[in-house]
């Protein structure tokens, strides 16, 4: 998970706020662990999860569709 | 950097702490991990001391408060920190106008009186000094709520905080004047004494 927010976002998180932020996201019941694979505990979205997730990137996109065109006409 | 799990809250270590090991595991212990690791444990702990404590303010209006007399009259409370300070405050105000800004006539319409300051017996000093410290507990007393209770065999602290715009508005006078006030005799006591 760190790899791959480091590769799409750009942002090396540490673990201490990797955990701290899931554990706050599985608390607001926004993610759900899965079973085990090995040692690894995978993640997954819930339904709440989901639409919280894409009203903010809905509301992001809008952001920066508006700052783009505003930046662009200079 | 695995012993910093142990600092981290027990019933989140318990559904966590497996998974941070392994992570940690593949990791290298760089200092900005281990600072990482240590702001998560302190962040954790925050966050359970507020979960613990939100629902019972937010609960029925909060918890009650004690009852003694300075919480039944905020208002005059705040009223009597400021007669309290007010003579600290006189004086602070006077003396920067005079000396600070060098208005023109102040010091030396002011020099008898710090003559006087001069010669006064010690405690004058003491009460300047403590007068707005003593006015910051008055004011700040029937702003906060603290009861200790025991239940089910464990002793239980809740603290209740309540803010009132006049209070405040007093603890800031208290403050600035108190710290002012303190400083200047700091840096008096250090710098300035043969």
């Amino acid at each position: 998970m760190l790899i791959d927010v480091a590769a799409f976002a750009g942002v090396r998180l540490g673990p201490g706020t990797l955990y701290g932020a899931l554990s706050r996201l599985e608390e607001d019941g926004l993610v759900e662990a899965l079973p085990f694979e090995g040692r690894r505990r995978p993640y997954r979205l819930t339904d709440t999860g989901l639409a919280a997730l894409r009203g903010r990137l809905t509301g992001l996109n809008a952001a920066v569709s508006i700052g783009l065109a505003r930046v662009g006409n200079r | 950097m695995k012993r910093i799990i142990r600092l981290y809250p027990s019933a989140w270590r318990m559904r966590y702490g497996d998974e941070l090991t392994d992570l940690l595991e593949e990791m290298p212990a760089t200092p900005a991990a281990t600072a990482d690791l240590l702001r998560g444990a302190v962040t954790l702990h925050m966050r359970a001391f507020v979960d613990r404590i939100a629902p019972r303010l937010v609960a029925a209006g909060g918890p009650s408060m004690p009852t003694h007399p300075l919480q039944r009259h905020p208002t005059a409370s705040a009223l009597i920190a400021m007669l309290i300070t007010a003579p600290t405050l006189i004086f602070v105000a006077v003396s920067f106008l005079a000396y600070q800004l060098e208005l023109p006539g102040m010091q030396a319409w002011l020099q008898p009186f710090m003559d006087g300051l001069a010669r006064a017996p010690r405690i004058v000093d003491l009460f300047l000094l403590g007068a707005p410290f003593l006015a910051f507990l008055v004011a700040a007393l029937p702003l906060v709520g603290l009861r200790l209770e025991r239940v089910d065999g464990e002793l239980r602290m809740t603290l209740a905080l309540r803010a009132r715009t006049l209070n405040l508005l007093v603890l800031a006078v208290c403050v600035v004047v108190g710290g002012f006030l303190a400083s200047h005799l700091l840096v008096e006591f250090l710098f300035e004494r043969p």
